[in-house]
């Protein structure tokens, strides 16, 4: 078992948010960790049989958390202040932690801000240097009406997630040059 | 039926953004925290924010808050109790 598959993935949007049921405290999330979470738990992954303290998480995000920035900043001018629980995720990697603690998932994890191309070969890279046996490679770009007037860039809510793991056989090989891991997820999840 | 109990919970509902909980089965007895609604240290920090936006009410010290977040019905008594006169 040499070689590295990508065994699930997914691609979900802002309607796939309003519509999940993830339990009582899915709502309190940013939007980003609700994206990205929606993303991994439509990938069914069977982390039991991969062992939840050998799986990883490679998060990008390339806004980061701006548009949870903008909002909490924006809050503090009303009465009583900004959010307390919008400031939890005023951090790109706060995705990540909702995901562990979701899933229990306690093997390594890391989080890019910027262009997406990182997560994936980063992911796999940790599959090879034997720091992980599965990985989750997650993208995640949410640029808020509010946010996107303020940055002139287009308005986004979407994420994606591919488990790669070391097999004989998944739905697509991984390849050192496979990194649009947006571009991947449509693909694949399509299958 | 305590009025002020049923809209404490509407606005425990919305403030903590509760999915797929309804304020009419929230037990007024029920504790908040640990058990019931399962609550936890920012959801008692978003309650604060939330008890000076809609009703006056500033609580400086977490620990001041404490008793008034034991159940819905205590959070009642506590907001007729401090909330400034109208």
């Amino acid at each position: 078992m040499n070689s590295l598959f990508i065994t699930a993935a997914s691609l979900v949007s802002e309607a796939d948010v309003r519509a999940a049921r993830l339990g009582s405290r899915f709502g309190r999330l940013d939007l980003a960790s609700q994206l990205a979470l929606l993303a991994v738990e439509k990938l069914a992954a069977d982390f039991d049989g991969l062992g939840r303290e050998r799986v990883g998480i490679c998060l990008t995000a390339a806004a980061g958390s701006l548009s949870t920035d903008a909002a909490y900043w924006n809050g503090r001018a009303g009465v009583g202040g900004p959010s307390p629980t919008l400031f939890a995720y005023t951090l790109p990697s706060a995705a990540i932690g909702e995901i562990a603690i979701r899933h229990r998932l306690m093997g390594p994890n890391l989080c890019f801000v910027g262009h997406e191309s990182d997560a994936l070969s980063e992911a796999a890279h940790l599959i090879l240097r034997g720091e992980a046996a599965a990985c989750l490679a997650v993208f995640c770009h949410v640029v808020t009406p509010a946010l996107a007037a303020m940055i002139q860039w287009s308005p986004a809510a979407r994420a994606g997630a591919l488990l790669l793991q070391r097999l004989d056989t998944g739905l697509h090989r991984w390849r050192e040059n496979d990194r649009d891991i947006a571009a991947m997820c449509s693909l694949l999840s399509a299958r | 039926m305590d009025a002020l109990a049923n809209e404490l919970k509407a606005k425990i509902v919305e403030s903590l953004k509760l999915q797929d909980v309804n304020p009419d089965q929230i037990d007024d007895n029920a504790p908040l925290f640990g058990a019931g609604l399962d609550l936890d240290s920012i959801d008692a920090l978003e309650l604060v924010v939330m008890l000076e936006k809609h009703y006056g009410i500033v609580i400086k010290d977490i620990e001041e808050g404490r008793p008034a977040f034991q159940s819905v019905r205590a959070l009642a008594e506590f907001v007729r109790a401090r909330r400034p006169s109208q």
